[in-house]
């Protein structure tokens, strides 16, 4: 099933891998795909973000697939990754060179100490919108408060903190009332 | 040539080890690549770690800047090779089949379970970029009026933290 052709979700990605600078990138999928295009839905994009973090591999590619996969199938992992992270791997291997020459100045530093502040806004607004309305009840709130305690501050390592919380979350799930499903509505996929 | 194999092979086992956002991946990536293998120094560790956050794409395209230290062109896509590609077949084949496991209970149990451990490993990977990059009124003021002004969605994402980036070079220098 494909929602989007090929081109349009290459497109799209490389677009998006264009403009995806500093941290948090996922924050400008987020934007891309569900605020822009609603190409997928708030609460699949949630889904999407989830399994994409705790796949092993880095996060960025890895949400590339897994949405890629969803908007246009087994194909569309594959674009999706390749318009990711093809265009800024041949642009740091430039900046590679550059720096390996000396190229590089104070001033780049100080460039990049703005725009890393300007990102932690931007993730902060963005985090926040998909936090909002993915949370239901107090248990699963319990469960995001106490993993990121124990991910932030606590600085524990990752894996450990997904595999005791994810287990934790599992049983909480058991022994609570069952909810009701979350909707699944099919949506046009088209450009606004 | 045994070099080689070796930095791919470091940047193959790396890349399973980024679980919950690429920050986490670091602390080891900088202890393999400068203190055991001397592929490139602390310094410029650091530095190709800022270059790939300011470049676009992932930001663990900082093996490639790595790689090219190590053993030039070759090197760098080795490593970005393994960095990449392995992780993302899995990927492929796991989300490939989750459409059609989504259907049964217990993947909608697990779904459902996994949900607000994301978005926990979400705030967590938040906290993290603040604590580095948050240090100072100006980087505070940056942050607020980037999130001020991205909340309005009047402006595209990159636009803001460019303008807030290209502010704060002009308070500083």
């Amino acid at each position: 099933m494909r929602r989007v052709s090929l081109l349009r979700l290459i497109a799209v990605f490389t677009w998006t891998g264009f403009s995806s600078l500093g941290g948090g990138r996922s924050a400008y999928f987020h934007d891309a795909l569900v605020r822009r295009r609603r190409w997928v839905r708030h609460d699949e994009f949630v889904q999407d973000f989830t399994l994409s973090q705790v796949l092993p591999g880095p996060n960025f590619s890895n949400l590339a697939v897994v949405l890629g996969c969803r908007l246009a199938g087994f194909a569309g992992g594959v674009w999706g990754l390749l318009a990711i992270v093809m265009p800024g791997a041949v642009i740091l291997l430039g900046v590679s060179a550059l720096y390996a020459r000396g190229a590089f100045g104070p001033d780049a530093t100080l460039l990049m100490r703005g725009l890393s502040a300007a990102v932690v806004g931007l993730v902060l607004v963005t985090s926040l919108r998909i936090v909002r309305g993915s949370l239901r009840g107090g248990r699963a709130a319990a469960v995001a408060l106490l993993t990121f305690v124990a991910v932030g501050p606590l600085r524990l390592p990752t894996v450990a903190v997904v595999l005791v919380m994810a287990a934790l979350s599992v049983g909480l799930q058991w022994s609570a009332p069952a909810p009701s499903p979350l909707p699944r509505p099919a949506r046009p996929a088209e450009d606004p | 040539m045994a070099n080689l194999l070796l930095l791919t092979w470091t940047f193959l086992w790396l890349s399973f080890l980024c679980v919950g956002g690429g920050l986490g991946v670091i602390p080891e990536m900088e202890r393999q690549a400068v203190t055991i293998h001397h592929w490139l120094t602390a310094r410029e560790f650091v530095d190709g770690y800022a270059l790939s956050q300011l470049t676009p794409g992932p930001g663990m395209l900082v093996a490639v800047f790595v790689g090219h230290r190590a053993h030039g062109l070759l090197g760098a896509v080795l490593a970005g090779l393994a960095m990449f590609v392995p992780t993302s077949v899995l990927a492929i084949v796991i989300s490939h089949h989750w459409e059609q496991w989504r259907a049964r209970p217990w993947a909608l149990a697990a779904e459902r379970a996994l949900l607000p451990v994301g978005v926990g490993l979400m705030a967590g990977g938040v906290y993290t970029l603040a604590r580095t990059a948050i240090h100072d009124g100006v980087t505070v003021a940056l942050a607020g009026a980037t999130a001020l002004v991205v909340a309005t969605d009047r402006v595209p994402p990159v636009v803001a933290v460019l303008a807030a980036g290209a502010v704060g070079w002009l308070l500083w220098r």
